[in-house]
């Protein structure tokens, strides 16, 4: 099968890539580019474990082809940290303690990310909705409320 | 094994070209189902050459609402008609049938031509539509039909639209006068919830009396399908006149006269019952009413 040319930026940096018909985006970055703190979970857009910014958007990473975000920016968890240090988000999810086993943590992060970067001020039922795609087994949801909460406010001032 | 070449169309007329010229082509739109069924190996999918990617299709886009008609082109996201102000403003019930599918990532990828023309039982972008009396524009390269979306349902997952036909819109007139619509669903849980049951009621009041009413199932039957026996008894009749409950009562047994009796209808008819009789409840509620 031929292979298909895809120029994508992930996490500001530009990729020439060639891709087979079948690869998925989550595929392209956890084996092509070595990104593995995108997980997959179920494989069928159920759990956000693999949850990624695609263009601003919080989306499915197991569910998108990689040749079907040409030209795309794409945002991953190796994306949050910078020189600077530690993103807000990731202070604030080890702050709240927002993390057990730790395997939605990446998917969190990118769902709350794509919230925060389009509302800088969410209400809790705002943080829920957006964050209702990524499921986790351990903390019980809370922590991870807070921990948002948290970033909003630290990340306003 | 399911396997396919990648094709990507930039371009309608790159779409309708492909889709004239090669065979076992199975177009790909948000892929929120489509991936789902591929990653499967489902077996449906066995027998197709080529996957089409139709997502960069500009033509395919947008929302368009005019002061008497609208369209919603086959590409347009549910998180799009969910934070459309138009949208919002005049057809609430198309917002909030959108906002009850899958979760914030779903909606970001999912089509409301995707969840037309995949036609799950369960799919939640009927019951709005059909009760507004929308219409399909299925183009290919011979020209463009217009099919009603209420005939577009054979069965689930089965469609009138041909291999060579890629759907480019949906078009409506919009309401006219004074109404009111409710969207209602239940699901197991909020979030990525596969509909039980759901339903559209749209109404046109006029002096305390309904003049036009459409209540439309969702999930409720095997294709959507309006409740008739529903609308011809709310129909015309006043506020004063109307009893929620029986109207919950006539669409339980018009279901139950299209299903048959199932194993899950002990739950089904008093559920649904409920929800006819909410609709018109709020119907009643928001046209100021209060007996």
């Amino acid at each position: 099968m031929a292979k298909l040319d895809v120029e994508i930026t992930v996490n500001g940096d530009k990729y020439k890539l060639e891709v087979g018909s079948q690869e998925r985006l989550l595929d392209t970055l956890r084996d092509e580019l070595k990104l593995t703190g995108t997980k997959e979970g179920c494989s069928v857009g159920e759990c956000g474990a693999c949850t990624v910014i695609v263009d601003d958007q919080a989306v499915n990473s197991c569910l998108v082809l990689t040749a079907q975000v040409d030209g795309s920016e794409i945002i991953t968890v190796e994306g949050l940290e910078s020189k600077s240090g530690l993103h807000p988000l990731q202070i604030a999810f080890i702050e709240k303690q927002a993390i057990q086993c730790g395997f939605c943590t990446p998917g969190m992060l990118m769902s709350a990310l794509a919230l925060l970067n389009t509302n800088s001020n969410p209400t809790k039922e705002e943080i829920k909705t957006a964050l209702e795609g990524n499921l986790c087994r351990c903390t019980g949801y809370q922590q991870i409320i807070d921990a948002v909460e948290m970033a909003a406010e630290e990340w306003g001032v | 094994m399911v396997e396919y070449q990648l094709l990507r169309a930039h371009s309608l007329e790159e779409v309708l070209e492909i889709l004239a010229k090669k065979k076992k082509v199975q177009i790909l739109a948000g892929g929120t189902d489509l991936m789902v069924d591929l990653h499967q190996q489902d077996p449906k999918f066995e027998n197709i050459d080529y996957l089409l990617d139709i997502t960069d299709v500009a033509e395919l886009k947008g929302i368009k609402l005019g002061p008497e008609e609208g369209e919603i082109g086959a590409l347009t996201t549910h998180a799009e008609l969910l934070t459309n102000p138009e949208i919002k403003e005049k057809l609430p019930f198309i917002g909030a049938a959108a906002g009850s599918i899958g979760s914030t990532q779903i909606r970001n990828r999912a089509t409301i031509g995707g969840n037309l023309v995949n036609a799950a039982a369960c799919a939640d972008s009927f019951s709005p539509l059909i009760a507004l009396g929308a219409e399909l524009v299925l183009r290919s390269k011979g020209g463009a039909r217009r099919v009603l979306l209420e005939d577009f349902v054979e069965w689930p997952n089965q469609t009138v639209i041909k291999d060579n036909e890629v759907l480019e819109k949906i078009v409506f007139k919009l309401p006219r006068g004074e109404y009111y619509s409710s969207y209602q669903k239940i699901g197991r849980r909020n979030a990525l919830s596969i509909s039980r049951l759901s339903l559209t009621l749209l109404a046109e009041v006029e002096n305390e009396a309904i003049k036009n009413i459409q209540v439309v199932s969702g999930a409720a039957t095997p294709a959507p399908v309006p409740f008739r026996k529903v609308n011809k008894y709310l129909k015309a009749k006043t506020f004063a006149e109307i009893d929620p409950a029986a109207a919950g009562e006539i669409a339980a047994d018009e279901m139950v006269g299209i299903t048959g009796e199932r194993w899950s209808t002990p739950y089904k008819r008093p559920a649904l019952s409920k929800l006819v009789e909410r609709a018109v409840k709020d119907l009643l509620e928001e046209a100021g009413y209060n007996g």
